[in-house]
């Protein structure tokens, strides 16, 4: 880490950037424990995911001011810019992730009411762990500034939507066969759909990574693996 | 010692002061002197007499009292060990197989100002973090603990949090935060210690998975069984054909429970040990090979061609070599099983590949006439890590994509399949799965309706690591 003349200065954004981890840990915990509410049919959890959410966006806010502060007090450049506003990046991808899970507890709630499915809801947990694994290899990149971890997740994120494409598929099946269960059924749809959008959420701050450490954006097409010129392998 | 208690009233007991060397010795010189005044002309002799025995209790005293201050000296050495050696106490410290932290504190309002002062060998292997200097945040971020630490740390209270980690193997945690007294008193410390629950928790799992499946998957042929020892007690008594037809039936139903259970407990035993990764060494290709053996009647006897070309590379992996088999056998078997006669069943081992590849369809990169692919266990990403992959491809009927994800669930089975007279447990994919993730491997399904279906499992290369540190 590059020194600052003004020992005040690095310790602000040493603190940014704790901040943001500490966001993403309780973000990474309400996702984890949204799919456990809805797992294991646990209203209290539920619950107490929806009353979290609040600290969530007073986190948000809060880096977002102290972020804003550090800017105009300190006129960051370069790389002290880039740490900045990839924390501000992060936070609004971090707090749109806590209301996306808050939404899933909220389904949960009302899942909570009918009867069990749990085929289905075992597919979400799947899912969901999926998801949280995704989330919390981006952060640990983030913490850590790497950007081969982070990397790794922007190319594998068609696995999560595999993962929903099936279970949309599953679900309509489900929907066709017994038309009582298509409130319960639709709700799980936008369940999958919630976490397909944490999920891409976790590809957003894997790209907001890449610029903070090397400067560059992140562009072109999601590198497919090519295959080994040495064999002989159908066209690509 | 002849008398412990002393034989008569006069004489002192053994343990007596009075037969001490100084006693003794005050005695006899005093015996000495009055014989000495009483006969004059002896008194030369007897005063010599009395000065040699005075010399030699002295000396008899002397000794023993170096001895006793010899030994207290050894005492003393010891005490210098036990006492606060640093290095001894950082040694035992760096030695313990819990994660230990020790957390500065900073100002309150300051997240960044918790710092890990002090992280042992096995807290640094688990968060990746250095020995000193870390912020706490990059090593936990879980909220629950962080609270726990804060209250530690500025409400001096101590607490337990449990908590599981993400991750392909879920590790159950519990955190002990304590708080630190510091010497000088001008910072606060906190003592974070983790211990692993994993087994305790996959234990509970277990009993209550074993009961569920059991109790349920039992049922069935339990009931048709009994169903039959009825007709047979009843009005088939005389029926010899009948007899013997039931008789088959019910041996096929006794076969398959018993198939279940002995299925269903090396589920459980894999799964307990999902969170300890194998020691041995492994060549997949040879396992491979010994399957094809294995198999080659049963696969004669449906008229399934085994083609296996890659059988002379050598793949060695990180493995139990009884689990690794039983992988590649659930999976030959499986494509057996639901390929018709005259088909081929297709095996693929690819010794050194990056995890992209490795997790990559069979055709090497290519989706071929509109298989889906799709990742069953995914390992932790591990930088620079290498997988050897061994792939089996039937031609059978294939499966639809929104069967995919649940291929491993157990007692899962596709609609409209049947999987031919020797029907499964429907536990071969689950056990696939679990063996898999205990190797920190991998697992990838490819198919479609009509094209058959390509299974991928790929384990870490053995001595990856070595290789990649000679680099």
């Amino acid at each position: 880490m590059n020194q600052h003349t003004v020992k005040a200065y690095g310790d602000e954004l040493n603190q940014l950037t704790a901040e943001v981890a500490r966001m993403g840990g309780l973000a990474e915990a309400q996702v984890a424990d949204a799919v456990e509410s809805v797992a294991r049919r646990d209203v209290a959890l539920a619950r107490a995911v929806i009353e979290r959410d609040a600290r969530l966006d007073g986190m948000h806010r809060d880096i977002e001011k102290k972020a804003i502060r550090l800017i105009a007090l300190r006129q960051p450049v370069a790389s002290d810019l880039r740490r900045t506003l990839a924390a501000m990046k992060l936070a609004v991808d971090l707090e749109r992730t806590g209301d996306l899970a808050k939404n899933i507890s909220k389904r949960a709630l009302i899942l909570a009411e009918g009867e069990p499915m749990q085929p289905l809801t075992r597919s979400i947990e799947r899912m969901g762990k999926l998801v949280s694994m995704r989330l919390r290899d981006v952060l640990d990149a983030y913490a850590v500034g790497e950007v081969d971890r982070a990397i790794a997740v922007w190319n594998t994120d068609d696995e999560v939507d595999e993962h929903y494409n099936a279970l949309f598929r599953e679900l309509l099946t489900y929907m066709m066969g017994d038309p009582r269960t298509i409130t319960a059924c639709t709700h799980l749809l936008f369940m999958a759909k919630n976490l397909e959008r944490i999920g891409d959420h976790a590809t957003n701050i894997a790209e907001t990574i890449h610029y903070e450490i090397t400067g560059l954006e992140f562009t072109g097409e999601r590198p497919r693996w090519n295959p080994d010129p040495d064999l002989d392998t159908p066209a690509a | 010692m002849p008398f412990e208690a002393a034989p008569s009233p006069v004489i002192p007991s053994a343990a007596s002061r009075l037969w001490t060397a100084g006693a003794s010795a005050g005695v006899s010189i005093g015996v000495l002197l009055v014989l000495a005044v009483a006969q004059p002309g002896l008194a030369p002799w007897l005063l010599g007499a009395a000065v040699v025995v005075g010399v030699a209790t002295w000396m008899i005293n002397r000794g023993s009292a170096s001895r006793i201050h010899g030994g207290a000296g050894v005492a003393s050495t010891a005490q210098t060990i036990d006492a606060a050696d640093p290095r001894l106490l950082d040694s035992a410290f760096e030695a313990l197989a819990d994660p230990v932290l020790v957390v500065s504190g900073g100002e309150a309002d300051d997240i960044a100002g918790r710092r890990v002062v002090l992280a042992n060998a096995a807290a640094r292997d688990l968060f990746r973090i250095q020995r000193e200097g870390a912020l706490l945040v990059s090593a936990v971020r879980e909220p629950t603990v962080l609270e726990a630490v804060d209250e530690a740390l500025f409400g001096n209270v101590a607490r337990t949090t449990d908590y599981s980690g993400v991750g392909a193997q879920t590790r159950h945690w519990r955190a002990l935060t304590r708080p630190l007294p510091t010497p000088e008193g001008d910072g606060t410390l906190a003592l974070l210690v983790l211990r692993d629950e994993t087994d305790v928790r996959r234990m509970e799992l277990m009993r209550v998975d074993f009961l569920a499946n059991a109790s349920h998957e039992l049922k069935t042929p339990l009931a048709s069984l009994t169903g039959f020892i009825e007709t047979l007690k009843g009005h088939a008594r005389d029926d010899p054909k009948a007899r013997d037809r039931f008789l088959d039936i019910m041996a096929v139903q006794a076969d398959r429970m018993s198939r279940l259970v002995s299925d269903l407990l090396s589920l459980s035993r894999i799964e307990l040990n999902e969170h300890i990764p194998p020691a041995g060494r492994v060549d997949l290709s040879r396992a491979a090979i010994d399957v094809v053996d294995a198999v080659s009647v049963l696969s004669a006897e449906r008229g399934v061609a085994i083609r296996f070309d890659t059988r002379d590379l050598s793949a060695p992996v990180h493995g139990d070599r009884d689990e690794i088999v039983q992988v590649v056998q659930n999976l030959v078997d499986n494509a057996i099983k639901y390929s018709a006669a005259g088909d081929t069943v297709d095996i693929c081992i690819k010794p050194d590949v990056p995890l992209e590849e490795a997790s990559a369809p069979w055709s090497g990169g290519a989706r071929e006439g509109g298989m889906t692919r799709l990742p069953l266990v995914t390992p932790d990403r591990e930088p620079g890590l290498r997988y050897a992959a061994v792939t089996v491809r039937d031609h059978g009927p294939g499966m639809a994509r929104e069967n995919l994800p649940r291929l491993t669930e157990r007692f899962y089975r596709v609609e409209g399949q049947k999987s031919g007279e020797r029907s499964g447990t429907g536990l071969g994919l689950a056990i696939v799965k679990h063996i898999v993730n205990r190797h920190r491997g991998g697992l990838t399904v490819e198919s479609a309706p009509g094209q058959g279906s390509v299974f991928t499992a790929y384990f870490p290369v053995a001595q990856a690591r070595a290789a990649q540190a000679e680099l």
